[in-house]
């Protein structure tokens, strides 16, 4: 049985969504940043929104890898140099996220599973997937640097903490990935 | 927490908000969202419309943030912009004026029943108003809104809130079968 009110103001004035609702919003405040920045470049010179695109480079990316690692590997692997994946390369951590050892520890176990997974991948197949973890990788120094010019900014400290989490994602799913559809 | 600091807490966190502080934002969002989905969700019925109205009327409030003048109610503010967000939505002309035997005298927002109601059945019945009616008497009723703010707010006169209200009110008599003073 609910509560019984008296008075109409009586009613509870205030009812949660059922979902977060943030989420959403702060994705469409980051569009809207994004914009504003773009809006403020130098005239004659266009300015991309930079975290957009990194952003956008992140989810391109995993797309990519979704896609690809969807296939069949049907083809034997053969060694094609430049596609693995430095397991410590500290350029490349955020140094909030190098501060985190179990981060660090689990990211490179990480990689090096990876790596053996790219090694027994198809050449054409290996090369996409590498490219696709590089363009996460580059988003992430992207965001890095833009936060050394804006330490304070916690739109960006947000999406710093997001991508790296992408990646780890990305980095998840290529390990766990066969011959089956992911 | 006391009413004075929750409006020196809200005023600081809309200050960095307006520098682009996205966490202060999120902090008057968590604060704020219950408050402002109830009075969507009652004016649409729509649970889904409802969370609509809210992720608009918050990413409105961000771009306007700018133009909110700190010695207003930033929960009255968001509430306009929820209402406008609901009334876009709509896109009818559900608040034209319409005619409805004068109230007379003075319409007091406050309803009083002779017998108390439960929670559920009041809504119900809220929900089944028609939508002037509905929307005067959540904003009048149930968020203690003036008439002439909720007038403002949906866009009608003075005289039609009160009109509306007037209606609701005896509207709810008749489905609840009591009292409503």
């Amino acid at each position: 049985m609910s509560k019984r009110v008296n008075r109409i103001d009586e009613l509870s004035k205030d009812i949660p969504p059922s979902r977060d609702l943030w989420p959403a919003i702060a994705a469409a405040i980051a569009d809207q940043v994004s914009a504003d920045l773009s809006m403020k470049a130098v005239p004659g010179r266009r300015r991309v929104g930079w975290w957009s695109a990194a952003g956008l480079a992140a989810s391109l990316a995993l797309v990519s890898i979704g896609v690809l690692i969807g296939r069949q590997f049907g083809q034997p692997a053969q060694p094609v140099a430049n596609t693995t994946i430095p397991a410590r390369d500290p350029a490349l951590l955020p140094a909030s996220m190098q501060r985190d050892a179990e981060y660090r520890k689990q990211r490179e176990e990480l990689v090096v599973q990876v790596n053996a997974k790219l090694a027994a991948m198809p050449p054409a197949e290996r090369a996409k997937v590498a490219a696709s973890l590089a363009t996460l990788r580059k988003s992430i120094q992207d965001i890095e640097a833009a936060l050394g010019h804006d330490p304070a900014n916690a739109l960006l400290q947000e999406l710093l903490v997001t991508s790296c989490q992408e990646e780890m994602r990305a980095l998840t799913t290529v390990r766990d990935s066969g011959h089956q559809e992911i | 927490m006391k009413p004075d600091t929750v409006v020196e807490f809200d005023v600081a966190l809309i200050e960095r908000a307006r520098k682009g502080d996205a966490k202060a934002f999120e902090r008057l969002y968590r604060e704020h969202v219950g408050r402002v989905h109830g009075l969507c969700l009652r004016m649409t019925r729509n649970p889904d419309t409802a969370a609509d109205c809210v992720q608009d009327a918050f990413i409105k409030a961000w771009k306007a943030l700018p133009r909110f003048e700190a010695r207003a109610s930033f929960s009255t503010w968001l509430h306009r912009i929820a209402v406008n967000t609901v009334l876009e939505k709509r896109r009818g002309p559900s608040n034209a004026e319409m005619a409805v035997e004068d109230p007379g005298e003075y319409e007091e927002p406050v309803m009083v029943f002779d017998t108390p109601v439960e929670e559920e059945e009041l809504e119900a019945a809220i929900e089944s108003l028609p939508q002037g009616a509905r929307d005067a008497l959540v904003l009048c009723g149930v968020y203690g809104y003036e008439h002439s703010e909720a007038a403002s707010m949906l866009g009608i006169a003075v005289g039609t809130c009160k009109a509306q209200l007037h209606r609701a009110r005896g509207l709810l008599r008749d489905r609840l079968e009591r009292g409503v003073r």
